[in-house]
């Protein structure tokens, strides 16, 4: 019989810790992007946010320091596997 | 008309509108708040369909019922994929 029992511990505060990232990360985001243009420019919300341009520069710093580390990690691999020709 | 024809139909409508929006191609004299919201755009959904996969990733993750048997199982088959990997000579 398949033992199943309920997710514990480090999975749970994992998860729940993944959740509550990426909802913090959608509400800034959108506060950042979609909410602050309509608000007035003298309004103190905007001291809690960087200028516009970096709302499109950050996450594509972000997705090129993911495919760094990707590449890298296949590199490192792919080195260490290399194999020298064989010569007859 | 296929489904790839379908969505890049549909894509291509909805660059084409944000670049009318964006670079401001018809002069629609739209007021600037509108033109600051739609430049980030393409960016900003992107961003949004990585939080929903995170999230996704994560409430699945601790709602994911524990199996004790399939741990035990799965560790002993990581090992022994990796002694056998190592025998033929893959170095991690």
């Amino acid at each position: 019989m398949l033992q199943h029992m309920k997710a514990t511990g480090a999975d749970q505060a994992v998860g729940l810790g993944l959740v509550g990232f990426s909802l913090f990360l959608f509400t800034y985001y959108t506060v950042w992007v979609i909410v602050l243009p309509f608000v007035d420019s003298d309004h103190v919300i905007h001291s809690y946010f960087l200028p516009r341009e970096y709302s499109v520069i950050l996450p594509g710093v972000a997705a090129l320091i993911l495919l760094l580390c990707v590449g890298t990690f296949i590199g490192v691999v792919t080195w260490k596997n290399r194999t020298p020709k064989k010569v007859d | 008309m296929t489904k790839l024809l379908e969505w890049l139909l549909g894509v291509s409508l909805v660059g084409v509108a944000w670049g009318l929006v964006t670079f401001d191609l018809l002069d629609l004299q739209l007021p600037a708040a509108y033109k600051e919201v739609a430049w980030p755009m393409p960016v900003y959904l992107l961003v949004v369909f990585g939080c929903y996969s995170l999230a996704t990733i994560g409430y699945r993750v601790a709602t994911f019922n524990d199996c004790e048997e399939a741990a035990k199982e799965l560790q002993a088959q990581i090992q022994e994929a990796k002694d056998d990997l190592k025998k033929k000579g893959l170095k991690m």
